[in-house]
């Protein structure tokens, strides 16, 4: 075990939460706010569908499983960057149970 | 005996014979495997495995359903039940993870050093899981009643006792491979249905291109009929009750023991986030399904049966009405079916499907298969949960501290037994329509475990009693809440016992702030481990430094 700079690990976690942020805002915005404008986005319309109504059946979801994979392989390039070991955390993740 | 009938059982019995088997060939050797399946599973199968266990009866038979006759309304069920998965994987999957707990109630436990806030949280998982495994059995119920045309509940009692084998014998170690088997044959089954649908009204073999133009038609049918439009917004509720609706279902996805626990069965933080990603993947293939499904049943039910004499109506309506979930009584009496005169239980829309459109004897028994595969694999998630629950956390964390491993996995075995017994009793005679049976559930975790579980991991000054208060407050408010909307016709803003979370989890997020910034702050030793979740396994933090292991 190695003590590293405070400034350092906090710089992980600011990253990580500014990204996660992000995600949240998109995520928002395609869902509730959606809902909240849907009577005067019902007059266009999208591939047949009013455009209310396709976000609600699939522009939703499919941009909710876009944001999950953009988090995983930027949350992977993230630990990268910080020196991460993705080996040497599943040798310690396996080990790690509370005391039973 | 009919070669339906012998088609129907036969695929059945395959599958079951299927779960069994893998359940027999990765036996539950030690805790550690009955509880989180020694941690080794990897992300893309664990995200099949969230994916059965996610969807239940109530997604694979009542939400396309749900769908027709809620318009863009029921869509609401769409972005709920899947944007919930963003809170799970971003606010909590990775930290529970790293905490390194077998079950929910032992992070909370843990987390604020409390057995009282232990011994709450364990009784908040049995009454949830409980509730919505309620509806699982009586769902398996339906489906195997009304297949081999028995008894609903002789039915529910032949679901009970497999899944008490299966749960029992395998625990989350055998319930991880079998929830993977379930997921492949249920999705197959629902989606075989609808890519016919698909080809035989538009020509395209990809329904999730080809149903806009129906959805279009169905405004045009419905304009001409003098209704408001299938697509029309905020018809059958109000904007209010959309959000409400669609929040519960969020949070209460990111809160339901029986999901987080198959977190746990990973290795690492960022196996974590990817079995989110690849859970939502492998889910997100039904719910992109379950509208197209709704639009095609609705324009077949509009167009073609609909309009026709009440003399000539295809064959299968005939069997739907024996099971009196679909009515169609020529109520103007001029010999015609008419739309406004057909009225369908949400329940048959995907069931009756491969009939409606006439695909089959095989495709029938597959859906029913997929049906069954749908309620077990839920149910056997929350058998676990339950289990663990009381084996673990009450057991041997309170009861008996010393119980030997043997003791410990025939008290889990014991408790699975029971408790689906139980749920297989109750479920006999429902206390509600398995829809409204899962809102209650999902009501229930939005109040208590959301909010526990988000200040739990991100806010180090929350304290037990804050907590406790939280917890407390949160089932009171949910609780309340649904009885005087669904009994007292009591509604704020338009919203129904469906979106009660809402409140409940506005009143235990406040009582948990304002009771533990009144009280003592935790140990620093507390506030400590908080911080240690927001880094990866590799680094510690302890006494104000960051540790990395080299």
């Amino acid at each position: 075990m190695k003590k590293i700079d405070k400034s350092k690990a906090d710089a992980y976690f600011r990253e990580k939460n500014t990204y996660m942020i992000v995600y949240f805002i998109i995520w928002a915005i395609v869902s509730y706010g959606i809902v909240l404008f849907a009577e005067p986005l019902s007059d266009i319309y999208f591939n047949g569908f009013p455009l209310h109504y396709y976000m609600g059946a699939q522009g939703a979801l499919a941009v909710f499983i876009i944001l999950l994979f953009v988090n995983a392989v930027m949350g992977d390039k993230i630990d990268k960057k910080y020196g991460i070991d993705p080996n040497k955390n599943e040798a310690i993740g396996r080990g790690s149970t509370v005391d039973h | 005996m009919d070669t339906q009938f012998i088609t129907s059982l036969a695929i059945i019995l395959a599958t079951f014979a299927l779960y069994i088997f893998i359940a027999i060939y990765n036996k539950a050797k030690e805790t550690s495997e009955f509880y989180v399946a020694g941690r080794g599973v990897p992300p893309i199968w664990n995200g099949m495995a969230i994916g059965a266990d996610w969807m239940s009866a109530a997604s694979f038979i009542g939400m396309a359903g749900t769908i027709m006759m809620l318009g863009y309304d029921g869509l609401a069920y769409i972005m709920g039940w899947t944007g919930g998965y963003l809170l799970l994987t971003f606010l909590l999957a990775p930290q529970l993870r790293k905490s390194g707990s077998y079950t929910v109630p032992e992070f909370i436990g843990d987390r604020y050093k409390s057995k009282t806030a232990l011994i709450i949280a364990a009784i908040c998982t049995m009454i949830i899981s409980f509730t919505y495994s309620i509806g699982q059995l009586s769902g398996s119920g339906v489906v195997i009643g009304r297949l081999f045309e028995i008894d609903a509940k002789l039915g529910t009692m032949i679901g009970v006792v497999l899944i008490a084998f299966y749960a029992a014998f395998g625990g989350m170690k055998g319930i991880t491979w079998t929830q993977v088997a379930q997921y492949i044959v249920l999705i197959v089954a629902y989606l075989v249905p609808v890519i016919f649908m698909s080809l035989q009204i538009t020509g395209n073999p990809l329904p999730w291109l080809s149903y806009g133009e129906i959805v279009g038609k169905l405004g045009e049918l419905d304009r001409e009929l003098g209704l408001s439009e299938y697509f029309a917004p905020f018809e059958k509720g109000t904007k209010w009750q959309f959000l409400a609706l669609m929040f519960t279902l969020m949070a209460g996805t990111a809160g339901l023991p029986h999901v987080i626990a198959r977190f746990y069965t990973v290795s690492t933080m960022k196996a974590a986030r990817w079995s989110g990603a690849w859970a939502l993947l492998f889910i997100g293939l039904l719910y992109f399904s379950a509208p197209a499904y709704a639009a095609f049943s609705r324009f077949i039910l509009m167009t073609q049966v609909a309009g026709s004499k009440i003399a000539e109506l295809p064959a299968w309506t005939k069997t739907w009405v024996d099971t009196g979930l679909l009515k169609v009584a020529d109520t103007s009496g001029n010999g015609i079916l008419e739309w406004s005169e057909l009225i369908i239980a949400n329940d048959i829309v995907v069931m009756a499907t491969p009939e409606i459109a006439n695909l089959g004897i095989f495709v029938i028994g597959l859906v029913a298969a997929g049906a069954m595969a749908a309620a077990l694999s839920t149910a056997g998630g929350l058998l676990i949960a339950i289990s663990s629950a009381f084996a673990h956390d009450i057991y041997y964390r309170i009861i008996k501290p010393t119980a030997t491993d043997k003791q410990r996995l025939n008290v889990g075995r014991i408790t699975i037994v029971i408790a689906t017994l139980l749920a297989g009793l109750v479920a006999l005679n429902p206390p509600g329509a398995i829809t409204q049976i899962v809102a209650w559930a999902f009501a229930l975790a939005t109040g208590t475990f959301f909010p526990a579980l988000v200040l739990g991991v991100w806010w180090k000054r929350s304290n037990s009693k804050g907590l406790i208060a939280g917890l407390l407050v949160g089932l009171g408010v949910t609780l309340t809440y649904i009885f005087a909307a669904k009994y007292g016709g009591f509604t704020i803003l338009g919203i129904i016992d469906t979106g009660a979370g809402v409140f409940g989890a506005i009143a235990a997020f406040a009582t948990n702030i304002i009771v533990s910034l009144a009280t003592k702050p935790p140990s620093q030793e507390i506030q400590d481990a908080v911080i240690n979740l927001r880094y990866p396994e590799q680094m510690t933090y302890k006494d104000g430094e960051v540790y990395m292991e080299e």
